[in-house]
């Protein structure tokens, strides 16, 4: 058994990384197809942001393979090709303002892969999602460069370079007069949103809307396109949830995580999420907080992880709205940033317990049906 | 008392709550680091020593109390034994926390409520328990001064990489033209802050006690190797 094991090759499930599912998609797949679904996000970061966010990821995916191979080739096994320090290495860098020093994304990747991943055994053994991982030890050692955000392209305003939720917050810590929706607030604030924003929600709302009785607020196209300050690949739902159908498609991810996820935290921010600023009940503008910060990339790209999320579909809807419910806590109530990585860090924490209470219940089922 | 101990030391969680946390909390500065292993030493040294000489001080003859073991004293010869220790311990702790009042009362204050808790600590570490198997007092110097050798360099190292990294500085003792804190001016702009946190602690103790057994590992497969080669 023991020279089996010893000469068997990667593929074979006595010595491969979990998880151990009986399907088509190899883990190494499984990252490439998911980088390749983010590569739309980064490039937009890239139009937006200009050179330093191309910097960042250069230097994010660079720490991050740099570190996988530091690791691995002293075992003389180096891992590279599994896709997976790349992808780690790419989702941190598209959770960073463009513009931080080059430190900052290379020791949160390098503490990922380092710490968080081969310091448990490698691949299949981390059990924490690498990259929310080092987001969060980057969050906590560097507070302050990681909210040094960047105005995006176009956007001249002097408080262009703040993120929607951030100015929203700072609008509702002010005393006046209370808006019934994030957007308002902002455009009463005064907040830097684009001439095309401007042009565009003025021609819907004029030739469109206006016979109907509605109007969009300013804004709407700058936060549904991303085309504000924040994480480099985080901002354009369109384009993450383009690369997320990519992967349903391919069956790289299953819906029920993301879709409990996102749905808990709509809900919980719909509800509640006025509450503390004085706007009252059902005024959180819940679409305004799922599209804002990272909510979307997180839910697709890291919430899924095949290695820290459970592997029954119950389990990941629990999951799923636990990480939502953390994620209204963090958010609304926290300082970390919009509170997505720790949420997701923290949940990883549950992930396995969930597991073993699901397998137990499905062993009490078929104990029950064979009795 | 004895079986409150043993009960406590089979749970990993409480003897990491009791032993660990709280050196790992004090180690974020190298002196205050420095201050509580020499506590520790003088601790763990100076209660090995007394328990060595009033074991060896009973009187001939004297029989142990309670109903003797196969294999060891009575109950109440083993509980009269901790109630020693324990006496010992706390007397020679309360020595130290007035001693380190007088001398330096910034480390002190720094130190707070871990300077008492090192009795504790090292009673349920076992380092300040009796001493079954009756060593001299020299040998009990020896064995403590070892423990606290292995206990000082293992805290002064957390507390090393904590402070450099966290912190950018290497904090030492004011001497005559030293101020005593050494800067280092990158890390001082912008220091990793986690390793500041009772997180960052846990972490840097786990990769030393991780380095460790690595080194020992090595040890254990060069013996063998060594011994094939003769």
């Amino acid at each position: 058994m023991a020279e089996s094991i010893r000469h068997a090759g990667p593929g074979d499930p006595a010595t491969s990384a979990a998880p151990h599912l009986r399907v088509r998609m190899s883990t190494s797949r499984m990252a490439w197809l998911a980088s390749l679904s983010l590569l739309p996000a980064a490039a937009w970061g890239i139009v937006l942001f200009g050179l330093p966010a191309l910097i960042v990821l250069v230097v994010s995916i660079a720490s991050a393979a740099a570190a996988e191979a530091a690791a691995t080739l002293p075992r003389g096994k180096v891992t590279l090709g599994d896709g997976s320090a790349f992808f780690t290495g790419l989702l941190v860098a598209l959770l960073m303002p463009a513009g931080v020093p080059a430190y900052v994304p290379a020791a949160a990747s390098a503490f990922g892969i380092l710490v968080v991943k081969q310091s448990f055994g490698g691949l299949g053994r981390n059990w924490m999602n690498p990259a929310m991982g080092g987001v969060v030890f980057a969050l906590l050692s560097w507070p302050g460069l990681l909210s040094q955000w960047a105005a995006p392209l176009g956007s001249a305003a002097a408080n262009a370079a703040v993120p929607p939720l951030e100015a929203l917050r700072a609008a509702l810590a002010a005393p006046g007069p209370r808006d019934a929706t994030p957007l308002a607030v902002l455009a009463r604030a005064g907040y830097g949103f684009s001439g095309l924003d401007s042009a565009a929600v003025g021609w819907v709302n004029s030739h469109v809307l206006a016979p109907l009785g509605t109007r969009l607020q300013p804004g709407t196209l700058d936060v549904l396109i991303g085309h504000v300050a924040g994480g480099i690949g985080s901002t354009c739902a369109p384009l993450l949830l383009a690369g997320a159908a990519f992967l349903l498609t391919f069956g790289v991810i299953r819906w029920h995580l993301p879709v409990f996820y996102i749905g808990t935290f709509g809900l919980l921010a719909f509800v509640f999420g006025g509450l503390g600023t004085g706007q009252g009940w059902l005024a959180g503008g819940p679409l305004f907080q799922v599209l804002s910060g990272s909510l979307v990339l997180a839910a697709f790209y890291a919430a899924p992880d095949p290695v820290t999320s459970p592997l029954m579909n119950t389990g990941k809807c629990i999951l799923g709205a636990a990480l939502g419910v953390l994620t209204f806590f963090l958010r609304f109530f926290g300082s970390l940033g919009d509170g997505v990585a720790a949420a997701i860090v923290l949940g990883n924490c549950i992930s396995p317990l969930l597991d073993r209470w699901m397998e137990r219940r499905k062993v009490q089922e078929l104990g029950q049906g064979v009795a | 008392m004895d079986t409150v101990s043993s009960r406590t030391r089979e749970a990993p969680l409480v003897m990491l709550l009791l032993t660990l946390v709280p050196s790992i909390a004090v180690a974020v500065r190298v002196a205050d680091a420095l201050w509580l292993a020499a506590g520790a030493v003088l601790v763990m040294t100076g209660s090995s020593v007394a328990r060595a000489i009033l074991d060896g001080a009973r009187p001939a003859g004297t029989p142990e109390t309670g109903t003797p073991a196969a294999d060891g004293p009575g109950e109440e010869d083993r509980t009269a034994r901790w109630l020693r220790a324990l006496v010992i311990s706390s007397l020679l702790t309360a020595a130290f926390e007035a001693g380190l009042l007088a001398v330096a009362p910034a480390a002190s204050a720094a130190l707070g409520i871990y300077a008492p808790l090192l009795a504790v600590n090292l009673l349920v570490a076992g380092k300040g328990g009796p001493d079954p198997s009756g060593a001299s007092p020299l040998r009990a110097t020896l064995s403590s001064l070892r423990n606290g050798a292995w206990f000082a360099g293992g805290l002064v190292a957390i507390a090393l990489a904590r402070e450099v990294l966290g912190a950018g500085t290497i904090t030492l003792f004011p001497v005559s033209g030293f101020g005593g804190t050494i800067t280092l001016s990158p890390l001082l702009d912008q220091p990793v802050r986690a390793l500041g946190f009772a997180g960052g602690g846990l972490l840097c103790l786990g990769y030393l006690v991780a380095a460790v057994r690595a080194v020992l590992a090595r040890k254990g497969s060069a013996a063998p190797r060594a011994e094939a080669s003769r």
